[in-house]
């Protein structure tokens, strides 16, 4: 197996999800290279060597600055077919699913996506891919090389195992067509602390708040624990809450260490947005939420007292 | 306090259009790949292989078929039990039944009458045999009626709804496709995509129960017929099991209550889908009177008697949905079932025959003759677009099987109106009678007339375990809607109302679509509309608000249901 890792990077980082995805390709072994493509990347090389690639190709052109899916995918094709890999993986993002979608065209390709694991089964690659609302999984393979794969964002989690990596420029040729589309202009969503995909804590408001006033409740505890507001459907849909921060089915799919959820009876569209949290807090009022049964620690209590012991505990904690 | 009291912020004209420029122009134009609207297609598409200089004439798309859900039958529920008697008239010899998806015959069969505790075996009614019957799931039938219709030649188009009727001189011309990509206030987001207008010689409307566009030109043309229709409202799941059920069993009784005030009509039916797998679901008249009822709730109530427990035992929950059933009948047919340029088919024309719980039959035959008659008219050259030019359809179906049966079992479920004891024994009556006694024909109040009253009906329900019972927003997730919550609200119902109008909708509702809201002043609230979590069963027309159609390709992703 020779597998190639598409990095994607946005201000001068590597993203997680897809140094998350290194790290599964190189414990599925075989030989794993990535690929960094932008202006100035060259210096992300090392930290993706760090994550498992034995090789990193870059191509440092200010013709690939803007995230624009087509050059990226000129690239990757010569890439790939002078490279000669058997596979190729992205991470899931709105940026990397348009590059997956153009390289599978262009290659002639099979794209497996949103898959929430890769296994090896009797010598052949299998993805799994959850199906009907996330209550199946489907086992999903490839007919012919190279097989193409974009992983749920979320599913694997980065880890450093200390290697370097040899760096290897490359310099793709762009079509014209490639060059047609060009970037008007970026905007960012104003918002403090980390986004919630990337975010280690979150801490999570729900309607048992009361009112939208009360999420400053949950953005102090956020603050004080250095982590990011998120927000159920509800609480979305009526207004008290921007829709970026909203977790769940048709939200966003999140994997903190930490997800205390604040006032949310947990039904099972919220659930499967971040039941792969690494501890799960509950705090709510109804003993009989059905957030309690797979929360790892839950406190039945009125949140308006115990959110601002918490986050004074939690700051009083920090500052010692 | 009525809820037709309270009716919803709705204009007829919002969904009727003059014709321009088509973007697409077809032979015929079915609305809706069900059993009705498939089954036409089928036919049409074996009508035109015989006649290809018709073929010719007709374009480049001589049949397609709208289809709201992500595919035919995403959005298709019954029981279901099927007489295959129209599907093997439908495919002679082209198709034998053992190649049809049925999930095994019916074999043997009871009818409870239930008590909280106890079940009481009793005769099966004779409209209720089902010796020669399959059982299937509808939405499994579907995709291969699709399948059989693509082959035929037929074009489907899916995640497409069917918003407005293109009306110009006094007839159909098509049909304007909904808008995809607005936001919850109809405002225009970047995805964007304005819907086309389809243009048809002759336009087929099969779009089921509380048919959209069926509405809408029932109501132009004047086609309603002396009675209003009436509707029950469905709800079912299907479980995975570890031993399996040999027979097809119905429930009458518990946990309804048989008091004529009440007027809960309805009950359970039980099915075996092959060898590991169990459909149970419960039926009940939207002219129920009670606030506090909940069809889901009922369902998850009957689960819990010991005669349904112990078959569900060791099993797991794998699907569930919602849909509502036309259950008047004969007398609340429509006048007529064409119009200028226009056909219309199966449930969405009311055909149901409800003391033999079957209408998937009717809707495969009258999708049949509609196709029949579409193409006896553009084969005389005749502009089907000239009144009358279609009503061989009429004809053909009153001389057809459906009118007979239909006919004959009439009055049978305005009998019920008067409670469960006194109605029984009237159908019985009815049954020996052939529908003729009692003599005339009864007369059916709309579901919305009903007057409201509350018990404390709700304390029964049995609090959701995760295994036997469920809560609705769990099993609305299982029903695969995956709708964006930002998409445009296609539920029509009047924000302020009193609380037990607003109760009625939230306890009704199986999706939980519906909140109480706050106070909005004068003893009224507003009521919370979640649209995303809607699976599109139509209660809330039936009951005093509008379901229009929403965003093609959303709504529920049935797969055995």
């Amino acid at each position: 197996m020779k597998t190639l890792v598409f990095l994607e990077h946005h201000e001068g980082k590597l993203q997680k999800d897809a140094l998350g995805v290194l790290g599964k390709a190189v414990s599925l072994g075989g030989e794993v290279e990535a690929v960094l493509l932008g202006e100035g990347v060259e210096g992300l090389a090392t930290e993706a060597g760090k994550h498992g690639a034995s090789r990193v190709y870059v191509a440092d052109d200010v013709l690939l600055a803007a995230p624009l899916p087509q050059p990226r995918v000129d690239a990757l094709e010569s890439l790939v077919n002078d490279g000669g890999h058997d596979t190729v993986l992205f991470a899931a993002t709105v940026l990397s699913a348009d590059i997956a979608a153009g390289l599978a065209a262009r290659l002639d390709a099979g794209l497996n996506w949103d898959l929430t694991d890769l296994v090896e089964a009797d010598g052949r690659l299998v993805g799994k891919r959850p199906a009907l609302g996330d209550s199946v999984y489907v086992d999903v393979g490839w007919t012919s090389e190279p097989r193409l794969a974009l992983i749920r964002s979320g599913t694997f989690e980065a880890t450093e195992t200390g290697g370097t990596a040899e760096v290897e420029k490359i310099e793709p040729r762009l079509q014209d067509f490639s060059l047609a589309a060009r970037m008007v202009e970026q905007a960012h969503e104003e918002s403090e602390g980390p986004s919630i995909e990337d975010a280690d804590m979150i801490v999570a408001g729900g309607r048992g708040l009361g009112g939208p006033e009360n999420f400053a409740l949950v953005e102090e505890l956020a603050k004080a624990l250095g982590g990011a507001v998120a927000a159920t459907r509800a609480v979305v849909d009526a207004g008290w809450y921007p829709y970026a921060a909203q977790v769940g089915q048709t939200g966003k799919t999140v994997s903190p260490k930490l997800y205390v959820a604040v006032g949310i009876s947990g039904a099972i569209q919220h659930k499967v947005g971040m039941q792969s949290s690494g501890l799960i807090v509950a705090i709510n009022k109804d003993p009989n939420a059905p957030i309690f049964e797979y929360a790892d620690l839950g406190v039945v209590g009125d949140l308006h007292e115990i959110v601002p012991q918490l986050t004074e505990l939690v700051r009083a904690r920090k500052a010692a | 306090m009525r809820p037709a009291d309270y009716p919803p912020p709705f204009d007829l004209d919002e969904f009727v259009a003059a014709p321009g420029e088509p973007e697409i122009e077809v032979g015929v134009l079915v609305v809706g790949a069900g059993p009705a609207g498939l089954a036409c297609a089928v036919r049409l598409g074996q009508l035109l292989e015989e006649a290809p200089e018709l073929a010719e004439r007709l374009g480049e798309v001589p049949v397609a078929v709208l289809e709201k859900g992500k595919q035919a039958g995403s959005h298709l529920l019954s029981g279901a039990v099927v007489n295959p008697r129209s599907l093997r008239r439908l495919f002679k010899d082209r198709v034998r039944t053992d190649e049809m998806p049925f999930l095994g015959r019916v074999e043997h069969e009871s009818v409870y009458f239930l008590t909280p505790k106890r079940a009481l075996r009793i005769p099966a009614p004779p409209t209720m045999r089902n010796s020669g019957n399959y059982v299937a799931s509808l939405s499994q039938l579907g995709r291969w009626l699709a399948d059989q219709a693509e082959e035929a030649g037929a074009v489907i188009l899916p995640e497409t709804t069917g918003h407005k009727l293109l009306l110009g001189d006094g007839r159909v011309r098509g049909v304007q496709t909904g808008d995809k990509g607005r936001g919850r206030n109809g405002e225009e987001l970047p995805n964007f995509v304005l819907g086309d207008e389809v243009h048809a010689k002759v336009t087929v409307l099969a779009e089921g129960t509380q048919g959209h566009l069926t509405g809408i030109a029932l109501e132009r043309f004047a086609l309603q017929g002396d009675n209003p229709q009436v509707w029950a409202l469905g709800v079912k799941e299907v479980w995975k099991v570890a031993k399996p059920l040999d027979s097809v069993i119905h429930t009458m009784g518990w946990p309804l209550r048989a008091g004529a005030k009440y007027r809960e009509f309805g009950g359970s039916f039980i099915y075996p889908m092959g060898e590991d797998m169990i459909t149970i679901g419960m039926v009940v008249g939207l002219d129920y009177r009670d606030v506090e009822l909940s069809v889901h709730d009922v369902l998850q109530e009957l689960k819990t008697h010991p005669l349904v427990r112990k078959l569900l035992e060791g099993g797991e929950r794998v699907a569930w949905g919602a849909k509502t059933i036309p259950e008047g009948g004969f007398l609340a047919l429509p006048r007529r079932l064409h119009a200028p340029g226009l056909l219309i088919a199966g449930d969405g024309a009311g055909l149901v025959n409800v003391p033999a719980l079957k209408g998937i039959h009717y809707a495969v035959e009258s999708g049949r003759l509609a196709a029949e008659a579409a193409f006896a008219a553009l084969q005389r050259g005749e502009a089907p677009g000239r009144r009358g030019a279609l009503a061989g359809y009429d004809e053909a179906l009153e001389q057809s099987f459906v009118w007979s049966d239909l006919k004959q079992v009439r009055n049978m479920r305005p009998a019920f109106g008067r409670g469960f004891w006194l109605g029984g024994a009237m159908a019985g009556a009815m049954t020996a009678s052939r529908g003729n006694f009692p003599p005339g024909h009864a007369s059916l109040e709309h579901d919305a007339d009903q007057e409201l009253f509350r018990t404390d009906r709700a304390k029964s329900y049995p609090v959701s375990d995760g295994k036997l019972t469920f809560d609705k927003l769990s099993s609305v997730f299982l029903s695969g809607n995956q709708t964006r919550d930002d998409a445009r609200n296609h539920l029509r119902v009047r924000d302020r109302v009193p609380p037990e109008i607003a109760e009625l909708w939230a306890r009704m509702c199986p999706a939980q679509v519906y909140e109480v809201g706050d106070d909005a002043g004068d003893g009224d609230v507003h009521v919370e509309v979640t649209p995303s979590n809607c699976v599109q069963c139509g209660a809330i027309t039936a009951k005093g608000g509008r379901l229009t159609p929403p965003e093609g390709g959303s709504g529920p992703e049935y797969k055995l249901t």
